[in-house]
């Protein structure tokens, strides 16, 4: 019950014109960042950070969110329109989306995005809501043993759901990650490690450069790299941008499933809003009566996609804020922006800020009120922005990586990690290395490093404890399962009985 | 290049970084004078992780030579070395020399200048809409130049490179 006082009172604080104001542009901006190619959620959260200094924190954090939700909706726009996904959130939605465009049918396509972004997000929030405090009160009972596997469980299951090819890419990209969190001054003793002599790194490696980087020079490259695409904009007169209440309807069971997939995977550290898509798109399609049209323009499909990469966005808050382990690459800069905020996610925060779990929830309302209203109201907008050309619209991105990364401590050096991380990042991706367990590794880095050592000095050097505490022994037996299911044998047998079961059930 | 070749030279870039920064934790000071607890010495991670990148590195290596499908596909296909070679010159020189040499203002503009008449100005097109396109890149150029520095120096108080 005070989960929803606490919504209310949060409904009751960002409903003042001034944060309705900010909710309003910062939601339109980010659709328009996530419909623009090449221009992804991380990067507009990262950017938006570097431009929300000034602001008082429960603005800004506002800001920071409607930009999330807005630009995870807006790469809907151009999946539709271009068939190629603004976001890589918006890959599934392609699938049926840029048929139902190409046949005279994107309004109505965009219409269909709106309805289950914004019922996505819904699902999310309650979930948000109803999760985050009792979780986070679960937390507090962690110690360094918890604190140290749930790092692992992260980073491994990270690497290993977000790697394209091979889940050892994502596995290497995640210890590159730790080891970038490895430079500078440690958290125990103060020890400057790998700095060879430069001042500059003897606070370590900034996350906000370093995803500045990652993912907005990386993606500038990228642009630039690829070629543009084609707009469907053929317009059949029956088209419509309001979806049916009876489609809707039709689909409400896909819709609900959808919505728990996408917050299941957000709550599972540095996954991300595609994987939340492809797993309720799979979901929808293997339980739908009307799986054939799949992949060329079901309703429901569609819905399923933005209903499912939506409610990662709420989902991915939940480890966020109680366990200040992010659920996605964009919620990784959240939690940067809290700590420059002066808040503190983590166990704590239900006992230092016991509101900020509603307040964030309310705040993902607004923003998915201006969503719906924006998404339904301003199609023919949307496809303006997407023939802005690139030669005009780069330069300006870069220009705000610069000078947002410089504005974060007036320091050169920022810049020059900037740049290093996009060279890095662009070449990464060309070779299939997944950018979410990096960033995670540079955000666990620290609390792995620590819990490993706390937990050792704790123990006298003894390491059974960290197998033998109940949680402790069941992170490692989710460790050791994900691991194992790696080796095609092992899978094989382990998966020999369901199909026992699955050909049984057929004949 | 196919992807196995790539994979072959990253594995050994990332098993050179394995082993040094392995290297570098074993070496690291133990802080022995500080009567630290030995199991909390700063090196422990860092010898941990580079044992891991080591291993994964090696796994890589295995994995380019037998996994004959995923080998053969090829990475940086299909787009423009041209236009990703350009950008990359102009943003690195923009960045890491424009900045702090040139006051904001003008490394601002004249690189949002440079990267919009480079990438829309029409060869073949007519003298109009060379002239257009060099107006346009112009006044992007003055425009986000001022714009930035209005809103970083005046708004978010920051002192500007």
């Amino acid at each position: 019950m005070s989960g929803l006082q606490d919504l209310v009172a949060g409904l009751a604080l960002v409903m003042a014109p001034t944060m309705l104001f900010h909710a309003a542009w910062s939601t339109l901006l980010g659709i328009v960042v996530g419909s623009l190619p090449g221009l992804t959620a991380t990067m507009g959260v990262a950017l938006m950070t570097t431009l929300t200094y000034s602001l008082d924190s429960n603005a800004a954090i506002l800001v920071l969110i409607c930009m999330y939700v807005g630009a995870i909706y807006g790469g809907s726009r151009s999946a539709i329109l271009l068939n190629i996904p603004g976001t890589p959130a918006s890959a599934a939605t392609s699938l049926d989306g840029y048929p139902l465009a190409k046949a005279g049918r994107a309004g109505y396509a965009m219409g269909l995005a709106t309805a289950g972004s914004a019922l996505g997000t819904l699902v999310g929030i309650v979930m948000l809501v109803m999760i985050a405090p009792p979780l986070a009160e679960a937390a507090l009972g962690f110690g360094s043993f918890e604190f140290f596997w749930l790092a692992v469980f992260g980073i491994l299951v990270s690497g290993q759901l977000t790697a394209d090819t091979t889940p050892l890419k994502g596995y290497i990209a995640g210890i590159l990650g730790l080891m970038v969190a490895m430079v500078g001054s440690e958290g125990i003793h103060a020890h400057v490690r790998f700095a060879f002599g430069l001042s500059d790194l003897n606070a370590g490696i900034a996350l906000i450069p370093a995803m500045v980087g990652a993912f907005g020079f990386a993606e500038v490259l990228t642009a630039m790299w690829n070629k543009a695409g084609v707009l469907a904009i053929t317009k059949d007169k029956s088209d419509k941008t309001i979806p049916d209440l009876a489609d809707l309807w039709r689909y409400k069971v896909t819709i609900v499933r959808s919505g728990i997939i996408g917050t299941l995977v957000g709550i599972i550290p540095g996954v991300g809003e595609d994987i939340g898509a492809w797993g309720s798109y799979a979901a929808a399609k293997r339980t739908s009566k009307e799986a054939d049209k799949f992949g060329s323009g079901s309703h429901e499909g569609l819905i399923a996609a933005e209903t499912g990469n939506s409610a990662v966005v709420p989902g991915s808050l939940i480890p966020a804020i109680t366990l200040a382990v992010p659920g996605s690459a964009s919620s990784a800069v959240l939690i940067a922006a809290l700590f420059i905020h002066g808040i503190r996610p983590g166990p704590l925060i239900m006992i230092e800020q016991p509101h900020f779990v509603g307040l964030i929830g309310a705040m993902l309302i607004v923003a998915t009120l201006f969503m719906a209203i924006f998404g339904l109201s301003m199609t023919r907008l949307f496809i303006q922005v997407l023939r802005v050309p690139y030669a005009y619209l780069m330069p300006v991105v870069f220009v705000l990586c610069v000078i947002g990364t410089y504005a974060l401590s007036q320091r050169i050096f920022d810049v020059w990690v900037m740049v290093a991380f996009g060279l890095i990042g662009f070449v990464l991706r060309q070779m299939k290395y997944p950018m979410a367990p990096l960033v995670l590794g540079i955000i666990l880095g620290d609390l792995l490093d620590k819990s490993l050592r706390r937990g050792l000095t704790l123990t006298d050097g003894e390491i059974l404890p960290f197998f033998t505490r109940p949680v402790s022994a069941i992170f490692v037996a989710l460790i050791v399962i994900s691991i194992l299911f790696n080796i095609p044998v092992v899978r094989r047998l382990a998966l020999a009985p369901l199909r026992r079961i699955g050909r049984w059930r057929d004949a | 290049m196919l992807m196995a070749k790539a994979d072959r030279w990253t594995a050994v870039a990332l098993l050179a970084l394995g082993m040094a920064m392995c290297v570098g934790g074993w070496t690291m000071d133990r802080l022995e004078i500080r009567q630290i607890h030995p199991a909390s010495i700063p090196g422990l991670v860092p010898m941990i992780l580079g044992g891991l990148l080591a291993i994964c590195a090696g796994l890589l290596l295995r994995a380019s030579f037998t996994d004959t499908m995923r080998g053969s596909e090829r990475i940086m296909v299909g787009g423009s070395w041209s236009r990703l070679g350009i950008t990359t010159a102009i943003c690195v020189i923009y960045a890491l020399v424009l900045i702090g040499w040139a006051s904001y203002f003008w490394a601002t503009a004249i690189f949002t200048f440079g990267f919009a008449v480079i990438f829309s100005y029409p060869v073949e097109g007519t003298a109009r809409r060379k002239a257009i396109a060099v107006a346009g890149a112009a006044a992007l150029g003055l425009g986000i130049g001022f714009g930035s520095a209005l809103l970083f120096e005046q708004l978010f108080l920051v002192r500007l490179p």
